[in-house]
């Protein structure tokens, strides 16, 4: 079966870095893409996402409100925040939600970590 | 051999060994000591290195044997690895912080560790060092290693501190690029030499950019292949502070980028205005005294044309070889009809001697100043101030006209001559009253007389007949002179100056003096009896003391007293202020004293001016001080005033 | 330092370059990983002066239009950090983090996204770094992008108190073999020094007692 993994980001080069990663690392994975927290939900209402990848500084609803939000309808999804922003107290927020944290700029080394947990996940899930 | 013997050899063999051992102790350490010594003196040297390793993940720290010798350590054990506090190790005090800090900032993930800082020396003097070092991250930019080396520094510190003196002293600025990076490295005089603010790092437009469009660039672009000496290079700057220009001018050197591959180009600048404008200056005199000379004549002309005043140039017989327009403006007379002419002939015709002997002067002396009337188009005259300078062959001539002022002149002295005039009628009319009044007496005495003398001879009595013909003809006398006088002083006459005696002058005027103050007054005068002569008109002096008497007369209504002196005054300059002396002078000076009732402060001010009078409307025309101040001046001399209410007048005026 | 008067002693001083030199080189290697290409840092220059000098310095030091993306933060201190490139640099920076293979149409078409994201990426690193050292939580606007001279990008938006203190910063870097040059610069509001220094204070203490 195939996975979907969502990337959530106001910023258009940043979808594309992260799909290129995400696309080296597993690509039999389809990708969709939102721009913001609202399409997210959007998408996630109206179709089966199985990984979400989120960045915490966009306008309106930040990653993290957006993953807390996620955390409460998906409470297995395997989520990750991806930012620049490696303060403490944001790194300690995202392991609040049980999301990881991925440290901006995305390289295939920082992500394989996370996108290997997460595949595990789903295979012990479906099982 | 006994036994004895054998053991005592294998003592002596002891000690022999122990000897030997110990000399060979003491040796070894000498030797190390030496070893030592050389390793400090190599330390000692410039440029020794000493390098580190930190590993951050199992807290060891191992350094070479130069980094072990510049900390003072035992380089074995730091081969081996010792405790990272020994990083540490013999920092100066002051120091010490600072380091930890900068190595704090390395095991927190910064990149660069760069510090100068002292390490103590054997001896327990300090010495400077650089520390340079890198941190070596993991995968996940985790801090691992911790590397660099270290490098004795304190020739250079030196030195550093020596340039900085220099640089500031000298304003020379230094400068490093990195080829193909787009900044330089500056120094502060750099920056304040070209007007920037003081930093360390510029980009390279902007350093550029203050250049002059035509001249090169600060940093070149265009670089060699091999490292080699650059030129020196003149260029002009705009000051990126005060927007002025100056001159700098730069050279340098190419040299191998260890760090980069590349070459870094190493270079100083220095501010050499000074030196190119003098350079600038003597190029545009020499380019301008030719501009100049050019400029002048042009001016020249200018002031030819547009003088209001009559110029031209003669020949030595005053012929006009060139006149400017002002010719035509007061004499209205056409250039070209001036030309050729001589000055004389276009004088006045009452003039022309005088222009002749005018020019003739200036022939003789070189130069001459005479007013003439010269005669325009129209047959009036017209007044002219000339003066004349001769050169050479010809004569300059510039003329102003000033009919204009002469008839003010005129005007001034007939007005002048109707004022003394006009005074002398008021002096008259002040004394008529007075002298009507003395005439009276002299014709009833004569009258008087003839009475008697024709009852006597009616009666046929003759004696005594002689003695009353004789009264009634020095009362005639006495008329007459009294006449005369009156006459002489309403007679116009201009001031004329002649040696007088005063003293007689003074005397004389007794009569004229009784019979116009009255009886109620006293009167005293006193002439000295060595009264010197003056120099002055006797008519006007007389004038004056007779003014002057009547004022007394006046300010005396209810009687006092009037006295009337002289005194020799030797003055020099400077003895009297207001009085303009060259050199000495000799001075007659006449005071004029009254009893009464003196003057206040606001009128003492005013008491010279013409018309000024305090007393009422139909009493004096006011003018009487004003003539007698006028008088005294002309006379060479001055009048003084003094006054004060209720203490009566004192007026001396002095004549040369 | 220029200008204003100066309140932090040389260690403090010290110690606050020492903080911006840790968050300015994990902002370096942020932007290596996205360059792929060695990125060299000046030493970084560190000042309190006025709002108003702040502008001019910078004005001073460039003379071509500028692009920045700018950042606000606040929290326990709050200011603006800016990385800032010429003009012409921007472009190449986009290429640089778009990668070799995309197309000049590609780059020109989101040139001011790759702006925005790369000024995200460097100053959230750099800021959030710094914030750490100083164990303050800093609040992070989203970037934006202006474009202007000197005093155009550090007027404030708020109450321009020209006088206003702030901090300074200032870190050149470049990027060797694609001719990218630009700089960081944070304006820090100052007010309160004494602030600022009991949060160095706490660094300086935190760091130096586990060295060693």
């Amino acid at each position: 079966m195939t996975v979907t993994i969502m990337i959530v980001d106001d910023s258009k080069l940043a979808r594309i870095v992260a799909g290129k990663a995400i696309g080296a690392l597993r690509p039999d994975w389809v990708r969709v893409e939102a721009s913001n927290a609202q399409e997210a939900l959007q998408l996630v209402s109206e179709q089966q996402i199985d990984v979400a990848v989120l960045d915490f500084n966009m306008p309106g609803q930040d990653g993290l409100e957006l993953a807390a939000d996620l955390r409460k309808s998906y409470p297995n999804m395997p989520i990750a925040i991806i930012t620049a922003n490696i303060q403490d107290e944001v790194i300690s927020r995202a392991r609040a939600v049980n999301a990881t944290f991925v440290n901006k700029p995305l390289t295939e080394d920082g992500m394989s970590g996370f996108l290997e947990g997460a595949a595990l996940r789903l295979k012990q899930a479906r099982r | 051999m006994s036994e004895v013997g054998r053991s005592d050899r294998i003592e002596d063999d002891g000690i022999e060994l122990r000897d030997r051992l110990s000399a060979e102790f003491s040796r070894l350490k000498s030797d190390i000591r030496d070893a030592e010594q050389r390793l400090h003196l190599t330390l000692d040297a410039a440029g020794a290195t000493g390098t580190w390793e930190w590993d951050i993940t199992n807290k060891i720290l191992i350094g070479d044997a130069r980094f072990a010798a510049l900390t003072l350590q035992d380089p074995t054990e730091l081969a081996r690895g010792v405790s990272t506090s020994k990083f540490f190790a013999n920092i100066a005090a002051e120091d010490q912080k600072r380091v930890r800090l900068a190595v704090a900032g390395i095991l927190a993930g910064a990149e660069m560790f760069s510090k100068d800082y002292r390490l103590l020396k054997g001896d327990g003097t300090m010495r400077w060092v650089h520390a340079k070092g890198r941190a070596i991250l993991s995968e996940n930019d985790e801090p691992l290693k911790f590397v660099g080396d270290l490098v004795d520094i304190t020739e250079q510190k030196r030195i550093q501190e020596q340039l900085r003196i220099a640089q500031s002293a000298g304003a020379i600025g230094t400068f490093e690029h990195a080829t193909g990076f787009g900044t330089v490295t500056v120094s502060e005089q750099f920056c304040q030499l070209l007007g920037l603010h003081p930093t360390r790092i510029l980009p390279v437009s902007t350093v550029n950019q203050l250049v002059h469009q035509d001249d090169r660039p600060i940093i070149e672009p265009i670089l060699p292949e091999e490292p080699k000496p650059d030129s020196n290079i003149e260029f002009r700057i705009t000051r990126a502070d005060t927007g002025e220009q100056r001159w700098l001018s730069r050279r340098g050197e190419y040299v191998r980028d260890l760090s980069a591959p590349g070459l870094r180009y190493i270079g100083v600048a220095y501010d050499v205005t000074a030196s190119k404008l003098n350079e600038e200056r003597l190029r545009r005199l020499n380019e301008g005294l030719s501009e100049s000379v050019k400029e002048r004549t042009r001016d020249r002309d200018r002031i030819w044309q547009n003088s209001r005043d009559m110029l031209a140039v003669t020949d030595t017989g005053g012929r006009i070889l060139d006149a400017n327009p002002a010719w035509t403006g007061v004499l209205n007379i056409e250039i070209s009809d001036l030309l050729g002419k001589r000055v004389s002939e276009l004088a006045w015709l009452d003039d022309a001697g005088l222009v002749a002997a005018g020019f003739a002067n200036a022939n003789l002396e070189g130069g001459a100043a005479f007013d003439s009337r010269m005669e325009h188009v129209d047959g009036t005259p017209r007044w002219v101030s000339w003066t004349a300078s001769r050169e050479a062959d010809a004569i300059y001539l510039y003329g102003r006209h000033i009919t204009v002022e002469k008839e003010q002149e005129t005007a001034l002295r007939e007005a002048e001559a109707q004022l003394r005039q006009s005074q002398k009628m008021e002096a008259v009319g002040q004394l008529t009253g007075g002298i009507a009044h003395d005439f009276n007496n002299m014709l009833t005495g004569i009258m008087g007389a003839l009475d008697i003398i024709k009852r006597r001879l009616a009666a046929g009595r003759l004696e005594g007949v002689d003695r009353f013909m004789d009264a009634a003809t020095v009362s005639a006398q006495r008329a007459a002179g009294l006449t005369h006088r009156l006459l002489a002083f309403s007679r116009r006459q201009p001031l004329d100056r002649k040696p007088t005696d005063v003293r007689q002058l003074i005397l004389g005027m007794r009569e004229l003096f009784d019979r116009s103050l009255g009886e109620q007054l006293r009167l005293l005068v006193q002439p000295s009896p060595d009264c010197w002569a003056a120099m002055t008109d006797a008519n006007q002096l007389e004038n004056a003391l007779l003014n002057l008497a009547i004022n007394a007369r006046d300010a005396m209504p209810g009687g006092g007293q009037l006295s009337i002196e002289t005194h020799n005054l030797a003055l020099v300059e400077g003895d009297v202020p207001g009085l303009n002396i060259q050199g000495k002078l000799d001075f007659v000076a006449i005071k004029v004293r009254d009893t009464g009732v003196g003057m206040s402060a606001d009128v003492l001010e005013k008491v010279f001016e013409p018309f000024f009078t305090t007393k009422p409307i139909g009493q004096g025309t006011g003018l009487g001080l004003s003539m007698v101040y006028g008088f005294a001046q002309q006379s060479g001399g001055a009048v003084k005033i003094r006054s004060k209410p209720g203490q009566g007048t004192e007026i001396p005026v002095s004549a040369a | 330092m220029t200008g204003a008067t100066i309140s932090l002693d040389e260690l403090e001083r010290d110690a606050l370059t020492e903080v911006v030199n840790i968050g300015v080189s994990r902002a370096a290697s942020s932007l290596r990983k996205m360059v792929k290409r060695q990125v060299l840092l000046s030493v970084p220059s560190v000042e309190i002066v006025t709002q108003a000098a702040a502008a001019s310095l910078i004005g001073q030091r460039e003379s071509e239009n500028l692009v920045a993306v700018k950042q606000e933060f606040e929290g326990a201190f709050s200011g603006r950090a800016l990385l800032i490139f010429p003009e012409t640099k921007s472009l190449e920076l986009a290429r640089a983090v778009m990668g070799d293979e995309a197309t000049d149409d590609q780059v020109l078409e989101i040139e001011s996204e790759a702006l925005a994201e790369t000024g995200n990426v460097i100053l959230n690193n750099c800021l959030g770094t710094m914030a750490n050292m100083l164990k303050q939580s800093l609040k992070m606007s989203l970037p934006e992008i202006i474009r202007g001279n000197g005093e155009h990008l550090f007027a404030r938006t708020s109450d321009a108190n020209k006088s206003a203190l702030v901090l300074f910063l200032y870190i050149n870097f470049s990027v060797q073999d694609r001719n990218i040059r630009g700089y960081i610069a944070m304006l820090m509001d100052l007010p309160s020094m004494a602030a600022l220094k009991i949060l160095i204070a706490g660094f300086i203490d935190r760091v130096t007692e586990d060295v060693g």
